[in-house]
């Protein structure tokens, strides 16, 4: 049985300072929400108010309909993943995915069972008699999830589980920690400030800054239909375009830009992808096209990043480097060009 | 021993630092270099032996009922109040510790008063409370007497073992649902034992050969080893004394030893 989590305008101030300002969030039964943000943006106390360490302020936090918002952690029977997972040093791997069950007061043939299993569900099973201190780190990483999901949690909560570890390992581990949450269909909530994480994880992104929520939704939702510049800017990359509505045309840098759903007057927020702008061939067009020169490029491998130069300000492109039509080169003049429903409106942030 | 560095650092002790350090290493063994040739004497009063080497005054000490019952009160009294101040040093230091207020600080502070206020002064004081409470003389009072001096030992060592833990193994073990009992005995006294064991070979090693406090608070009854030596030195000068200096330090040294090759493993 897994749960759902809803929190109601949860607030913690730290004297003068809020850490976190009445956030409310819903997380269905068995999804995946990640808790996407830069540091200090308050995702660990978000967190920790979830899991009963601190105690918010402000605001309610449900688990299904009950509310435990003063509940102790120990009575929550939520499993943890910390950062840097905090496995008891002086017990073995097996003794450490027991540890929960020992607590319960389970038998010792039940809780070898369980811990068997659990040991199963990580591909751990054959170092059930090591110390955490000889273990890799994505081997200890694998043993705090087991640790944490052996008891049957309601809730499973990661604190940046993968952010210690190397780049390839890390996209391993996201693999497996996604197959994982599909095996066992509990509702796991994760913290990260990785944006690649968030995006191939999750069912549920939520974008936090300076401790307030700013938008929530699917990874593809975010992705393509950001709220506001700072969600398009923190998730991927992004131009901004910040246009003039006249009469319900756009203009920019006395450039007339085709744009699906304009505003009919004032200012507008264009965000646009790097990847959706495209380098148009001699005699090719697009909705919108704007001529430039490229003022600095790099290669990336599966592609090249490009900086054009253009009426609109420069323009970050990219390129895919497969059978590229032009070999980049500074001051090599070229035709940018992208369709009228590329680019989306954004709201400015507020200060 | 460490003889000192000079102001750079990573060289080597220079001579001068050398030689200050072997002094001082001789100075302190300075005694013993007396002591354990008194104990070998072949003659009958205390000096050094004369024409042969003897083990008569080791043989007589642990023949003698006297040095015998001497010795076993010391050990019995030394383990009673090494559980006294393992037991209330390590509760005070993880009490601190969990609260960290600044009002623990001032408690930990007080808990170390034993070790700056001069003995003397404190068995005066102990020596009236203990009239009145009835404990003169017993083996509780010395006990207790000793236990309490011994606990800083302890609030130190346990003190310094809780600075490494790390608070993060008390909140997983919590949000695993264990109660703050479970959390003691499975996380953190197991993180801390060497501290404990430290602190706990300390607090021995100290009531082992107190002396000051024991002239206060015993008379007839308790009879511990450096208190029989002192009388033995008052009354007549037997050789066995000596014996006996050098099994009071033989015990120490060989808890220190336990103590370093304790830490060794546990770094190794
Ligand atoms: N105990 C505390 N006392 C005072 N301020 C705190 C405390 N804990 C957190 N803060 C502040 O609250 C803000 C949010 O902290 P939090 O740890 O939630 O950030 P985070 O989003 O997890 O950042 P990171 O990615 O660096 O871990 C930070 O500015 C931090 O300085
Ligand atoms: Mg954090």
């Amino acid at each position: 049985m897994s749960h759902a989590l809803a929190l109601h305008g949860v607030t913690k101030r730290y004297g003068n300072f809020v850490a976190v300002d009445r956030v409310s969030l819903d997380v269905a039964a068995g999804s995946f929400l990640t808790l996407l943000g830069p540091s200090g943006s308050g995702k660990t106390t978000i967190l920790m108010a979830i899991a009963g360490f601190t105690v918010p302020d402000a605001g309610r936090i449900l688990l299904d309909t009950k509310d435990i918002t003063a509940l102790p952690p120990e009575k929550r029977d939520f499993g943890m993943v910390f950062q840097g997972y905090a496995l008891f040093p002086h017990m073995t791997v097996a003794e450490n995915v027991a540890f929960p069950l020992r607590v319960r007061g389970m038998g010792r043939a039940e809780r070898e069972d369980k811990v068997r299993a659990a040991l199963d569900l990580v591909q751990l099973s054959a170092l059930g008699d090591r110390r955490p201190q000889q273990l890799s780190g994505g081997q200890q990483q694998r043993v705090a999830l087991a640790r944490a999901l052996v008891f049957d949690p309601a809730l499973l909560l990661l604190d940046e589980p993968l952010s210690a570890l190397d780049k390839k390992l890390r996209a391993e581990l996201q693999e497996e920690l996604r197959a994982l949450h599909r095996r066992v269909g509990r509702t796991f909530v994760n913290v990260t400030h990785d944006q690649d994480e968030a995006l191939s994880l999750s069912d549920q992104v939520a974008i936090l800054n300076h401790g307030k929520l700013i938008q929530t939704g699917e990874p593809a939702a975010l992705y393509e239909r950001p709220a506001t510049r700072f969600v398009a800017d923190f998730l991927g990359k992004s131009n901004f375009l910040e246009a003039t509505a006249e009469g319900g045309v756009l203009h920019l840098g006395g450039l007339d830009l085709a744009q699906a759903d304009a505003p009919a007057s004032g200012p507008v927020l264009l965000s646009l992808r790097p990847e959706k702008i495209a380098l148009l061939a001699d005699g090719e067009t697009a909705a919108n096209v704007a001529p430039g020169k490229i003022l600095s490029w790099s290669y990336l491998g599966a592609g090249y990043s490009l900086v054009v130069d253009t009426p609109m300000g420069p323009l970050r492109a990219s390129l895919p480097s497969w059978r590229a039509p032009i070999a980049p080169a500074e001051g090599l003049a070229v035709r940018l060009g992208w369709a009228a429903d590329a680019a989306v409106a954004v709201a400015e942030d507020p200060a | 021993m460490n003889g000192g560095h000079g102001p750079g650092g990573g060289h080597g002790p220079g001579p001068f630092a050398r030689g200050i350090a072997w002094a001082t290493a001789l100075y302190l063994l300075l005694p013993l270099s007396i002591v354990l040739p008194v104990s070998l004497t072949d003659q009958r009063f205390l000096s050094l032996p004369k024409h042969d080497i003897s083990w008569q005054y080791y043989h007589n000490l642990f023949t003698s009922p006297l040095w015998l019952d001497a010795m076993a009160q010391s050990f019995w009294i030394a383990c009673a109040a090494t559980a006294i101040a393992v037991i209330c040093g390590t509760l005070c230091a993880i009490g601190c510790w969990r609260l960290a207020r600044r009002s623990t600080e001032v408690i930990r502070a007080l808990m170390l008063l034993p070790l700056i206020i001069p003995s003397i002064v404190y068995a005066i004081g102990l020596y009236r409370y203990f009239a009145w409470a009835g404990l003169l003389d017993t083996f509780l009072g010395v006990a207790l007497a000793h236990g309490v001096t011994g606990i800083p030992y302890v609030i130190v060592t346990v003190s310094t073992a809780l600075a490494a833990f790390d608070p993060r193994l008390e909140q997983a073990s919590r949000g695993m649902g264990a109660s703050l009992r479970q959390t003691l005995a499975w996380v953190i006294l197991p993180r801390i034992m060497p501290g404990i064991v430290s602190g706990g070979i300390f607090a021995f090693i100290h009531s082992w050969d107190e002396l000051l406090i024991v002239l206060f608070i015993a008379s007839r009854n308790v009879y511990t080893l450096p208190r029989r030596i002192w009388n033995g030195i008052n009354e007549n000068l037997d050789p066995t004394m000596a014996a006996v200096a050098v099994l009071l330090i033989g015990m120490t040294l060989a808890l220190l030893l336990l103590d370093m090759a304790l830490r060794r493993r546990r770094e190794g």
